[in-house]
């Protein structure tokens, strides 16, 4: 709906905000796609980066790894949460049951435990095809597990938002005549997004911080590398001065990822605001 | 307009309608009475296929409307409601909470959608208040608008269920005055409401009912001044202190 011209509260419309949502869902799921075409050997970026000295090459690998991951894995995770959340307040008894099931089972597990799990079944699964990267293609099966994990969190975000929509606004849609998918892209959804968007935020903070977990199969991400560098530099003689810095180094640079993510929801929550609506200010 | 013949509703196993017949001639106002539990939301839900009656025909214009072949959407299109709880969509300006149905259901063009839901503000007097959130609206003036939204999409006939049973007593006024403003231009209308001055003075007809059946029917004087059923007479007795 173009808001623009009805007073100066929202700048840029919702329903365009919903495509943008949507549209990184369908991003994530194309660099999935680009960084499976790593997999099979359709490019290698890894030359440039041995141009750097040795910590910032790892430091500046580990974050393009991270980078990389997050942004996978983020719109992965919200779009398993949609579908799945939506499904859990459908009135189609199937749709519950799976979408139930789903959210029990990943969320009833650690998400390190299911990342080993993904990783080492594709492994074994694929053990002995010499035609591809199948450490590579493992590892994108544990940013796959560990987007399902979020999924199953947000999936009950979603739930909650949807939950959180009185029956008397979808009763007054249907009071007009609007058609289900009608009422749900112009009275239920932007409705839930407006109530699900801090929450959402906290996840996302979360699952960017939870990709560390992905060192654990070997993923060249920013912690893996300062565990790298720590036992290299223990080796070495215990230059535990560097080691700190280091560690200090990686902090920061989640740190930076996080605080730019949430500004980014921040903003978003911004646009969804309904004059009127405000929380109270205590 | 509007004839309901035989109608049954169950919840379960609780039995809300018993058999409601009633009839509204086009540009007549009922207004129904009753305690609360007597099943008049239920009906009125019946009458928009809000609620999917079990037994019993709704015929709306000469259409037999609870019959499978029907889209409840354009039935909804065709009688216009206003809500106890007012439930103008939150996230939406006034103006947008009048254009979405022109623009979402009916696919007008925005121009004209705006330019009919600007008209229908400023039938109930909210011209000004075109921008407003319903959160920066009284209560009054939410209901308001939530009789335009209705009425934008130009509908036969108008049901209010309870209309001005949320309202502070202060706002009650200014949507009687919108409601009566409509009766007198001739817009047929089904009234669920405890407001005995407007069902006096609007109501072409006034129906009581109790626990899910019709008891009585007839001119508003006859009702209030010469009940002839017990029950009727009971409940008048209480409304009117």
């Amino acid at each position: 709906m173009t808001t623009a011209r009805f007073g100066g509260h929202l700048r840029i419309s919702r329903t365009f905000l919903l495509r943008v949502v949507f549209g990184s869902i369908g991003a994530g799921v194309a660099l999935f796609l680009v960084y499976l075409a790593g997999v099979f050997g359709v490019y290698d970026l890894g030359y440039a980066l041995y141009l750097l000295p040795p910590r910032g090459r790892a430091l500046t690998t580990g974050l393009i790894t991270t980078l990389g991951f997050m942004v996978v894995v983020m719109p992965l995770g919200f779009g398993l949460g949609f579908a799945f959340g939506w499904a859990r307040t459908s009135r189609a008894w199937p749709a519950r049951a799976v979408a139930t099931t789903y959210v029990e089972f990943f969320r009833g597990m650690p998400p390190i435990v299911l990342i080993a799990f993904a990783f080492l079944i594709t492994i074994v699964v694929f053990r002995g095809n010499d035609r591809i990267d199948i450490f590579a293609l493992a590892t994108g099966a544990g940013v796959m597990a560990l987007a399902a994990h979020s999924g199953a969190y947000q999936a009950e975000i979603i739930r909650a938002g949807i939950l959180s929509v009185p029956t008397g606004q979808i009763e007054a849609a249907e009071a007009v005549g609007m058609s289900r998918g009608t009422i749900l892209a112009r009275i239920t959804l932007p409705q839930m997004f407006r109530i699900s968007l801090p929450a959402l935020g906290n996840e996302f903070a979360s699952l960017i911080k939870d990709t560390s977990l992905l060192s654990t199969i070997g993923a060249l991400d920013l912690t893996f590398q300062g565990k790298n560098l720590s036992a290299v530099l223990a080796v070495g003689g215990g230059n535990l001065d560097l080691v700190i810095i280091i560690w200090a180094e990686i902090a920061f640079l989640y740190f930076v990822i996080t605080f730019v993510v949430s500004r980014a929801l921040q903003a978003i929550e911004r646009r969804f605001r309904v004059p009127g609506l405000e929380a109270a200010q205590l | 307009m509007i004839t309901v013949r035989n109608l049954h509703k169950w919840f379960g196993e609780l039995h809300v309608l018993k058999g409601v017949s009633l009839e509204v001639k086009k540009g007549e106002a009922l207004v129904i009475i009753g305690p609360s539990g007597s099943g008049k939301s239920t009906l009125l839900r019946c009458i928009n296929l809000l609620v999917q009656p079990d037994e019993g025909d709704v015929i709306i214009d000469g259409v037999k409307v609870n019959d499978p072949k029907i889209r409840p959407e354009w039935v909804r299109q065709q009688v216009g409601m206003v809500f106890q709880s007012f439930n103008l969509f939150t996230h939406l300006t006034a103006l947008q909470n009048v254009m979405i149905g022109l623009t979402k259901v009916k696919r007008l063009p925005r121009p004209e959608a705006e330019r009919i839901a600007r008209f229908e503000l400023d039938r109930v007097g909210l011209a000004d208040k075109a921008d407003a959130y319903p959160a920066q609206l009284s209560g009054g003036q939410q209901q308001r608008v939530a009789i335009a939204r209705a009425l934008a999409l130009n509908p036969k006939a108008m049901l209010f269920d309870e209309p001005t049973s949320a309202l502070d007593p202060e706002y009650i006024r200014e949507v009687l005055d919108v409601m009566t403003k409509l009766a007198e231009e001739g817009m047929t209308m089904v009234v669920v409401t405890h407001e005995m001055g407007f069902a006096h003075n609007v109501a072409d007809r006034v129906l009581f009912m109790a626990e899910g059946v019709v008891v009585e029917e007839g001119a508003p004087e006859e009702i209030f001044e010469r009940p002839q059923k017990d029950r009727t007479k009971a409940f008048v007795g209480k409304i009117l202190g």
